[in-house]
């Protein structure tokens, strides 16, 4: 389970609505639970926006420079966070894991993606990708109002 | 030898660090030292072939290595190893070309900048900080009762920063409460005890999300009411309810933190929490009805709830937080006339039928009848018409001179705040020895505070041979509303 605090999910929505109709990109900070009631519950508390690098257009691409990411797990681990997920939005289009995306995944984090639509944000969901990116199962995803 | 840093998923591969330092003088070796010390941190960064993964970038300090010398990168003592994925996708429909205008944004805080103010004391402090601050924050707490234990839970619950607390409560507030529930005043008498204390919890902390649950919990409803709640705190002042809400606990898994209070003595322990004991393994079965006086019937210290209750808040916060030595296994014992504390070993009863190693209860039961409370509702135990009397024919009685007894069982103290006048004081406890000063043959009506006691007493006076007993129904309080309101109650 993945839960996302109001602050870090409007910065998350403020940026998948800004960069409409482009796909928009960005890292989440939180920690994993290993409290005694929440082990393994994941805790989003920070959103971090990222350039997006894809070279083409971007309306349905997006591409996190790895200078970037290792930027926003130093930033994570400065705060005593820990890195522990992806996100980006998909303009005009369901939440949902295409081809695309579980092609170019990495095993090790949640991958939030925001379904925008009509430049409002829509609905939302959690995906996680298997070590041979060939599936990604979904995963609980709160978040806040949800 | 380099440090490596270990990305967060990875860490559990890794003995649980965040960063390793592995022999080698170049990358390569580095690598291959690390995944020879964590096997199974191999798999993640190496297909079966042994090819680093596609979505495995190798930096060294702030280089990614495949534009240095790849693995013949060499590495000093001074140098940082990060594994970095690279990550892309995006939605199969392609759309129209657009301008890439992406920037980093500030970088957003947590917590409000008020809240950060609000709760600098706990942010100060690394055992709770932000980290800390925002697993408060993103807790759901359920309390059954706004009493004695629920009035200090309440405020310091809601002052600490719990996000959500759900309180149930279906009691108005009388004056008899304002001795001990402070989350109550004087001005909330007759009000919902539910909209008194969410008005005080919110008044201290409106950032408290407060659901209020106007109902008395049940084996109907209390599965759905605390499945959506992290932890149960237990202040309530029953029986059945407190088996309802420990089996709930263990059915749902969540821990039930439990508290309870009786005239100078509580106790507190957290039930249910996994491995630890439940309240049946320390009470398979509860006591036979009317043995336990409550609180309305044996009275308490005004303040005991007070310390109990913040007890029973220290413990929700810690397993919260996950710090600290939970009161898992352990019975506090608080006595306040000797002002200490004690604890007892409570160790889980494999045979306890709840959470025991072969449950026979795997569902709610019938909780007033495993109790035997269904008798108990009507105060009079042997109640028949034939053996009560009303207080208002007791008046005609005693105004038209008839010859009976007026016996009165409550305790000395009792009958220093009010009596009736003429009726002779023998307590309950007393009256086995005392029995001989009593007349077989003429009439006796027995009272108490509410009917309980006098009840007990008639049915020991039959049993004794006295034929002509009858108990004065509802006590000294009925008599109060129906015959003489000088009469104060309490």
């Amino acid at each position: 389970m993945i839960k996302i605090d109001p602050h870090a999910w409007d910065t998350m929505v403020a940026h998948a609505e800004a960069k409409y109709p482009n796909e928009c990109c960005g890292a989440m900070l939180g920690s994993i639970g290993i409290g005694r009631i929440d082990d393994g519950q994941k805790l989003v508390s920070q959103a971090v926006p990222i350039e997006n690098a894809y070279a083409g257009a971007q309306g349905a691409r997006y591409e996190l420079r790895p200078e970037d990411l290792l930027e926003a797990d130093r930033r994570a681990r400065a705060a005593g966070l820990d890195l522990i997920g992806i996100f980006h939005s998909h303009p005009d289009c369901d939440a949902y894991f295409s081809k695309t995306d579980l092609e170019n995944s990495c095993p090790w984090y949640s991958f939030v993606v925001l379904s925008v639509k009509g430049g409002k944000f829509d609905h939302a969901a959690s995906f996680l990708p298997n070590p041979d990116q060939t599936a990604a199962e979904k995963e609980e995803l709160i978040w806040p109002k949800s | 030898m380099a440090k490596v840093l270990i990305p967060t998923p990875l860490r559990q591969f890794a003995g649980k660090s965040d960063s390793v330092q592995a022999d080698g003088s170049t990358v390569g070796e580095v690598l291959s030292s690390l995944t020879s010390q964590f096997p199974d941190l191999r798999k993640q960064l190496f297909n079966d072939e042994g090819k680093m993964r596609s979505f495995v970038n190798v930096y060294l300090n702030d280089e990614d290595i495949r534009y240095l010398q790849k693995d013949s990168t060499p590495v000093g003592s001074g140098d940082t190893v990060s594994i970095v994925p690279s990550i892309a996708g995006g939605a199969v429909a392609e759309k129209g070309v657009a301008e890439q205008t992406g920037h980093a944004a500030a970088p957003p805080v947590s917590l409000s900048k008020d809240e950060i103010l609000r709760y600098s004391r706990h942010l100060i402090m690394p055992e709770v900080g932000m980290e800390g601050q925002m697993k408060l924050k993103n807790a759901k707490i359920l309390l059954v009762g706004t009493g004695g234990l629920g009035a200090p839970l309440g405020l310091y619950l809601s002052a600490a920063g719990i996000g959500r607390i759900g309180l149930v409560d279906f009691d108005v507030v009388d004056f008899t409460n304002l001795q001990r529930q402070v989350i109550h005043g004087t001005k909330d008498v007759g009000r919902k005890k539910l909209d008194s204390a969410a008005e005080s919890m919110h008044d201290i902390n409106p950032n408290v999300e407060i659901d209020l649950y106007d109902l008395a919990l049940t084996s109907e409803n209390a599965l759905e009411i605390c499945a959506k709640y992290d932890i149960i705190i237990d202040g309530t002042d029953n029986f059945p309810t407190r088996y309802l809400v420990n089996d709930a606990c263990v059915l749902l898994k969540k821990p039930n933190v439990y508290g309870s209070i009786f005239r100078f003595e509580g106790q507190a322990s957290v039930f249910a929490f996994p491995g630890g004991p439940c309240y049946r393994c320390l009470y398979p079965e509860p006591p036979p009805p009317g043995l336990v006086p409550s609180c309305a019937e044996g009275g308490v210290l005004g303040i005991l709830p007070g310390l109990i209750g913040i007890v029973q808040a220290t413990e929700a916060v810690k397993l919260i937080l996950g710090n600290g030595e939970p009161l898992v296994g352990r019975l506090l014992l608080y006595d306040a006339l000797a002002m200490r504390f004690r604890e007892l070993k409570l160790r889980r009863n494999p045979e306890c039928p709840v959470c025991g190693d072969h449950p026979t209860i795997t569902q709610l039961i019938d909780y007033q009848q495993f109790c035997g409370v269904n008798i108990q509702d009507e105060p009079p135990a042997a109640g028949s018409k034939e053996s009560e009397i009303e207080p208002q024919e007791v008046k005609h009685k005693l105004e038209h001179g008839d010859r009976f007894l007026l016996l009165d069982v409550r305790e000395p103290h009792e009958y220093l705040i009010c009596n009736i006048p003429g009726a002779k004081l023998i307590p309950l406890g007393e009256l086995p020895k005392r029995v001989n000063e009593l007349d077989t043959a003429i009439d006796i009506v027995v009272h108490c505070k509410s009917g309980m006691r006098s009840a007990k007493a008639c049915d020991f006076l039959r049993q004794a041979g006295f034929k002509k007993v009858r108990n004065m129904r509802g006590g000294i309080l009925a008599w109060s509303d129906k015959v003489d309101p000088s009469v104060p109650k309490y």
